[in-house]
């Protein structure tokens, strides 16, 4: 057996890689894009993304979406320019009750659940949350072990 | 598409090492391609651009799958750092003596194959795409250090398999 230095090495492993030639693409490959491709045509413009809307259609867009804007902008500075703004937050909390009810609610479970925790003794406590902790570092020690012998070596 | 599509192909299915999903990145360049018909039509840079689309497809694709795994796959290969090392086997000259052409071509083909995904992509990319070592540490996010001992370690590996290779043909002949 002769011994190579990485040069040599990098040298012959070049030789060999550049020597090969390309492989042959599958006899399927351009009826699959060229079917790709019409199926791609049949879908109409405005299912796409906004570079395949045409040109005229873009500019539309531009000015509507502006005005649009515009508008609501001014509407939301008459509005509270003109009517009083205890009306317009009164207004407001009756559509958001739902909410405040929603996280009175959230408060009121967080409050049982810090009693109910302050009552299991500390033992129990961090003797089971390092049960759990064992439990998940040793089944993803045995799925990490799994994907090397099974997943890897196929 | 003709003239291009074995390249690309080639390009996909060396980096990826699976030939569905390599007819499927080959199918999304040539679509793409379309999509800039325009100025790829009459260009002579049009093979350049599909190469270069197909080997960015493929490390995309590579690398979405690779986050999936990554933490699994830093487990393993701890031994590749190291620094370099002579390789013994065969001379180059009388390494594939008695193997025609077709058939040591084959050989690196399938050798290429078995190579470790994070040994092969940047001996592809350095060996077939010509990219220097740090546009491979840029391409694949990766450090120069890693990258440079990734394609080390995947020459060594390539020769170890066509050794391999060589012994099981001579004693196959035999």
């Amino acid at each position: 057996m002769n011994k190579m230095t990485p040069e040599e090495l990098e040298k012959f492993i070049h030789q060999q890689l550049r020597g090969l030639p390309s492989r042959r693409a599958p006899r399927t490959l351009e009826s699959r894009v060229l079917a790709a491709i019409e199926q791609r045509a049949l879908i109409p413009w405005y299912h796409q993304s906004w570079s395949h809307w045409p040109a005229a259609v873009r500019s539309l867009f531009l000015v509507l979406a502006t005005t649009v804007t515009s508008a609501v902008i001014g509407g939301f500075y008459v509005g509270f320019t003109g009517a009083s703004t205890s009306s317009i937050v009164v207004a407001a909390g009756q559509k958001l009750g739902l909410l405040a009810k929603a996280y009175h609610v959230a408060l009121w479970i967080v409050d049982l659940c810090t009693q109910m925790v302050g009552r299991i003794p500390s033992l129990w406590l961090y003797g089971g949350l390092t049960a759990i902790a064992l439990c998940y570092a040793t089944f993803f020690g045995l799925g990490a072990a799994a994907y090397r012998t099974l997943y890897r070596n196929n | 598409m003709r003239n291009y599509q074995d390249m690309v192909y080639s390009t996909a299915v060396r980096l990826i090492g699976n030939e569905t999903q390599a007819e499927d990145i080959a199918q999304e360049v040539f679509i793409k391609a379309h999509a800039h018909f325009d100025n790829l039509g009459t260009s002579p840079t049009a093979g350049g651009w599909l190469k270069t689309v197909a080997t960015n497809l493929s490390i995309n694709h590579i690398q979405r799958y690779k986050k999936r795994w990554s933490f699994f796959s830093d487990l393993v290969h701890r031994d590749d750092e190291g620094g370099e090392r002579e390789v013994e086997f065969a001379a180059p000259d009388t390494f594939f003596s008695g193997v025609d052409t077709a058939e040591r071509r084959e050989w690196v083909e399938r050798a290429l194959q078995q190579l470790p995904e994070h040994q092969r992509v940047p001996l592809i990319l350095y060996h077939f795409e010509d990219l220097p070592y740090d546009e491979i540490a840029k391409k694949l996010r990766i450090s120069l250090s890693k990258v440079k001992t990734d394609i080390l370690r995947g020459r060594e590996a390539l020769a170890k398999i066509l050794v391999r290779s060589g012994s099981t043909h001579e004693a196959f002949e035999n």
